[in-house]
C-alpha cells in the first residue's frame, strides 16, 4: 500500500495512508500517514465505534491537506484501552512452545501452498 | 524551612507503550520458524505533491487492501484464522455507492485483539461518503480500488500500482485514501 502511495503521489496525486503499522509504513516512506496505535485491522477507526471513525477519518484529510511534506506522520490521539498489554502480544515467541513453534511453522507452510497454488492459477 | 515538601510522582507510561515494533516481532518470529528475513520496501527519498485545490473542490478516491468475499474460499467471517484463499492478485474496482462486502480474512490483522466485525474499522467507506455530503470534501471517485497484498515487491511495483494509477487517473481523482487492514 505504500509502494502504492508512492506511485500515486510521484504522478500528481496526493495520497494519505490510515495505518496501524508505524515502523513499516515509515521504513518505505510514505509523503503522509495517519498512524493509528490500534491492533492491525483498524486503519479506520475502532468497531462499532462512529464517533472514533469519524474523528480518524477527518484527521487523515487534515494530514492530507496540511502536511508541509513528505514522511508527515501524525498519530491519532484516540487510545485502543487504557491498558497498552494488547501490544505483548503479537508474535509473541516468549508464549510458545518449541512445539507451538513447530506447530505454527507446519501451518505457515500450508497457507504458503495455499497462495502459491491461486496466485499460479490466474 | 520546616516543613518538607514531597515532589510530584512522575508518572510516564509503560515502557512497552509505543507502536508495535512489527519488523522486529516479525523477523524474530520467522526467524525461530526457520526462514530468512524478509526486507520490507525501503527507500531514502520520497514524493510529494501538495493538494491542488481545496479539499472542499477535490475529488478523493479510496483504495484498500480489503478483499471481496468470495462463496467458495472458506472462512472469511470475523475471527477467522488467517485464509491465503481468500487472496486476490489482480486490482479490482467496485462502484463507491455501492455497499459493498470486503473481508481482511486474507492478511495478517491481529487476531487477538480485535476480530473484523464492523468493515467500517478498516474500510472507511461510509464516513467518507458522510464527509462528501456534508462538503467536506468536494466529491469522491466514482469507485474504489482494491489492491492486491502480494508478497513480491516486484508484481506489486511493475503491475499493481501502475494500474492502480491507470484507474485513479480514469477517475480523475486529485487525491486518494489509501487504507491498509
Amino acid at each position: 500500500m505504500s509502494l502504492a502511495a508512492r506511485h500515486l503521489e510521484a504522478n500528481g496525486i496526493s495520497t494519505v495512508i490510515m495505518g496501524c503499522a508505524k515502523d513499516i509504513v515509515e521504513h518505505c516512506g510514505v509523503p503522509r500517514f495517519l498512524f493509528s496505535d490500534f491492533p492491525l485491522g483498524n486503519s479506520a477507526g475502532k468497531p462499532f465505534d462512529v464517533p472514533s471513525q469519524v474523528q480518524t477519518l477527518e484527521l487523515a484529510l487534515r494530514v492530507l491537506e496540511r502536511a508541509p511534506g513528505p514522511r508527515t506522520t501524525v498519530q491519532s490521539p484516540l487510545r485502543w484501552n487504557d491498558d497498552a498489554r494488547w501490544k505483548l502480544d503479537y508474535n509473541d515467541l516468549s508464549k510458545l512452545s518449541p512445539e507451538k513453534i513447530a506447530e505454527r511453522k507446519k501451518e505457515f507452510e500450508a497457507v504458503k501452498n495455499i497462495a502459491k497454488g491461486k496466485r499460479e492459477g490466474v | 524551612m520546616a516543613t518538607t515538601t514531597t515532589a510530584p510522582a512522575i508518572e510516564f507510561a509503560a515502557e512497552h507503550d509505543t507502536p508495535i515494533p512489527y519488523m522486529q516481532r516479525t523477523r524474530d518470529y520467522y526467524e525461530a520458524l526457520g526462514y530468512a528475513p524478509y526486507r520490507w520496501a525501503h527507500y531514502a527519498d520520497v514524493p510529494f505533491t501538495p493538494l491542488a485545490r481545496p479539499l472542499a473542490q477535490s475529488r478523493v478516491g479510496l483504495i484498500t487492501t480489503a478483499a471481496p468475499f468470495q462463496p467458495e474460499a472458506g472462512d472469511q467471517g470475523p475471527g477467522a484464522v488467517y485464509n491465503a484463499g481468500a487472496k486476490f492478485y489482480k486490482v479490482y474496482s467496485v462502484p463507491m455507492d455501492s455497499t459493498p462486502d470486503l473481508r481482511i480474512s486474507h492478511v495478517g490483522y491481529d487476531r487477538a485483539h480485535t476480530t473484523a466485525e464492523d468493515i467500517n474499522a478498516y474500510l472507511p467507506l461510509a464516513r467518507l461518503r458522510e464527509a462528501a455530503a456534508a462538503g467536506r470534501v468536494g466529491s469522491l471517485a466514482a469507485r474504489l480500488h482494491g489492491a492486491p497484498t502480494n508478497r513480491s515487491h516486484r508484481t506489486t511495483l511493475e503491475v499493481d500500482v501502475i494500474e492502480l494509477l491507470d484507474r485513479c487517473r480514469q477517475d480523475a481523482i486529485d487525491a486518494a485514501i489509501l487504507v491498509p487492514s
